[in-house]
């Protein structure tokens, strides 16, 4: 987010030379938000390999529209607006696929997801790091995934990626009137599914 | 009343959301009442308790295969033509339509004084039309060069000759801080498609590393050029940016990576030992150090890290 200022004037040039069809232009503008873009796909669906396929996807529809983009607003909105309508595309996926995850009984009768026990074999994780936030994370992530695709969004947006209610609105093309009501509201839900934490 | 406003208000607030009068209301409010300020406490320790789950950083590594892959897609991927747009998107359709009129009007205002303004100069017989046809060929547009043909630099000076095709073949003189000079080296070592010729640009480049554009060059040369000569020679002019640049370091580690010539990666790997303590310098020496394919760099990568002070 910072020099976001500075980096719009690049943008425009930018964004105009890829709309002539300079792709070294359109690769620049990729380098200057791919890492956001990354960060943001990779705390919603907490995996590296969906957040490569959201990164990819986003960029390549922004390449083949972006002779569309008119300047209404800035280019980051644009291309946040492309991925958090692919990132909620994503969520209403998951959220019908939960409803047929594998589902397994403990011997106290207590249901499980037979996916959650899977351990997380992928590079790079650090097991005594990840045995001290494990609990916690889960709780967190279990409580973030109640929410609508809707609520996770915003909330996502404002806490985890720092965004202004105003930004937000813009990037889900709402109000910042009802971007707020989203939060209070997603807020709300997750006091009282974490409310014995607390 | 004022309660129950600080109560709906106090999730902005906390998220700094509160315009300056409200804010300035809520903090004058908060001393005065204990309810509230154990409102504001607790959920300024729920804000706290979420940003427990931690939003990673990509690795470089993650960010250096998403921008291969993309690369590659691009490569078969065409933009929307314009009649695609004209399809797939009459709100734009119907947008250039409504400043059609003035369009026309602003179109038809301009060649009425631009017709007219000729037939004075014409008949006016200033000779201005001889003096352009003699004098020295004004400065191609970018896009009307179609290749350069060759660089080469007078020996002990900064003076520089360039051969460019246009419509038929140009030629340019001048001295390495010339605009014109400086835009043609450019274009010479993004587009051209003789390897020699983006040498030479290069390495003349790699003589004035601090402009921006220069870097930028360099680092795109380093990035995607074919020919491993020029991505070293790109690696040379970048080396003092390592410490100071975070797009060059990023540059230099995507090619100890990724570059597909050893040389060019032990280059580069050389070029990262004075920032060898970077977290993202570190990851990738780490990753290197466990499982490259080139022994040379393996063996490399864990000399740079034993070097390393330890972190609990």
């Amino acid at each position: 987010m910072a020099g976001q200022g500075l980096g719009r004037i690049d943008d425009t040039v930018l964004v105009r030379e890829a709309q002539r069809g300079n792709r070294a232009a359109f690769e620049e503008l990729v380098r200057h938000y791919d890492q956001a873009v990354l960060r943001l796909a990779m705390h919603l669906t907490g995996s590296e390999h969906e957040a490569q396929d959201i990164y990819q996807d986003a960029f390549l529809k922004a390449y083949k529209s972006v002779g569309n983009f008119r300047f209404e607003c800035s280019f980051y909105t644009w291309i946040y607006r492309i991925v958090t309508n692919l990132c909620l595309d994503h969520l209403r996926k998951k959220q019908v696929r939960k409803e047929d995850a594998p589902v397994a009984t403990d011997p106290t009768g207590e249901q499980y997801d037979v996916l959650e026990q899977v351990p997380d074999g992928r590079a790079g994780a650090n097991p005594e790091r990840d045995l001290m936030r494990r609990e916690l994370g889960t709780r967190i992530s279990s409580a973030l995934e109640k929410l609508t695709p809707r609520e996770r969004m915003v909330f996502e947006l404002k806490h985890y990626h720092g965004l202004k209610l105003r930004t937000v609105g813009e990037v889900l093309n709402t109000t910042e009137e009802t971007a707020k009501n989203t939060l209070f509201r997603a807020t709300q839900k997750l006091r009282g599914a974490l409310a014995d934490m607390r | 009343m004022k309660c129950d406003w600080v109560k709906e208000n106090i999730l902005l607030y906390v998220y700094n959301e509160l315009p300056d009068d409200a804010r300035y209301e809520l903090e004058q409010h908060l001393p005065r009442c204990t309810d509230c300020t154990a409102e504001l406490k607790s959920s300024r320790k729920f804000h706290a308790l979420l940003s427990e789950l931690p939003v990673e950083e990509p690795s470089p590594n993650l960010v250096a295969a998403s921008r291969m892959r993309l690369q590659e897609a691009l490569e078969t991927t065409k933009q929307g033509s314009f009649w695609h747009r004209l399809i797939f998107d009459p709100a734009a359709w119907l947008r250039q339509v409504r400043f059609a009129p003035a369009l026309a009007a602003a179109i038809f205002i301009v060649g009425f004084a631009g017709g007219i303004a000729t037939t004075y100069k014409l008949v006016g017989g200033s000779g201005s039309v001889s003096s352009m046809i003699s004098g020295t060929p004004s400065q191609p547009a970018e896009s009307s060069i179609t290749g350069i043909q060759s660089i080469s630099q007078e020996p002990g000076s900064n003076q520089v000759t360039i051969k460019y095709n246009t419509v038929s073949t140009q030629e340019t003189q001048g001295s390495l801080n010339d605009q014109r000079i400086q835009q043609l080296l450019l274009f010479a070592a993004r587009n051209n498609y003789n390897s020699g010729v983006r040498m030479d640009s290069v390495d003349l480049l790699t003589q004035q590393p601090n402009d921006t554009h220069v870097r930028e060059a360099l680092v795109y040369a380093l990035r995607y050029d074919s020919n491993p000569g020029v991505r070293l020679k790109a690696l040379d002019g970048l080396g003092a940016y390592v410490k100071s640049d975070p797009r060059v370091r990023d540059a230099v580690l995507e090619a100890l990576m990724n570059d597909a010539n050893p040389g060019v990666r032990t280059e580069a790997l050389h070029l990262l030992d004075p920032v060898r303590a970077d977290s993202s310098v570190r990851a990738v020496l780490q990753r290197l150090a466990e499982n490259d394919q080139n022994q040379y760099i393996k063996a490399q990568a864990r000399n740079m890290l034993a070097q390393l002070p330890e972190f609990d």
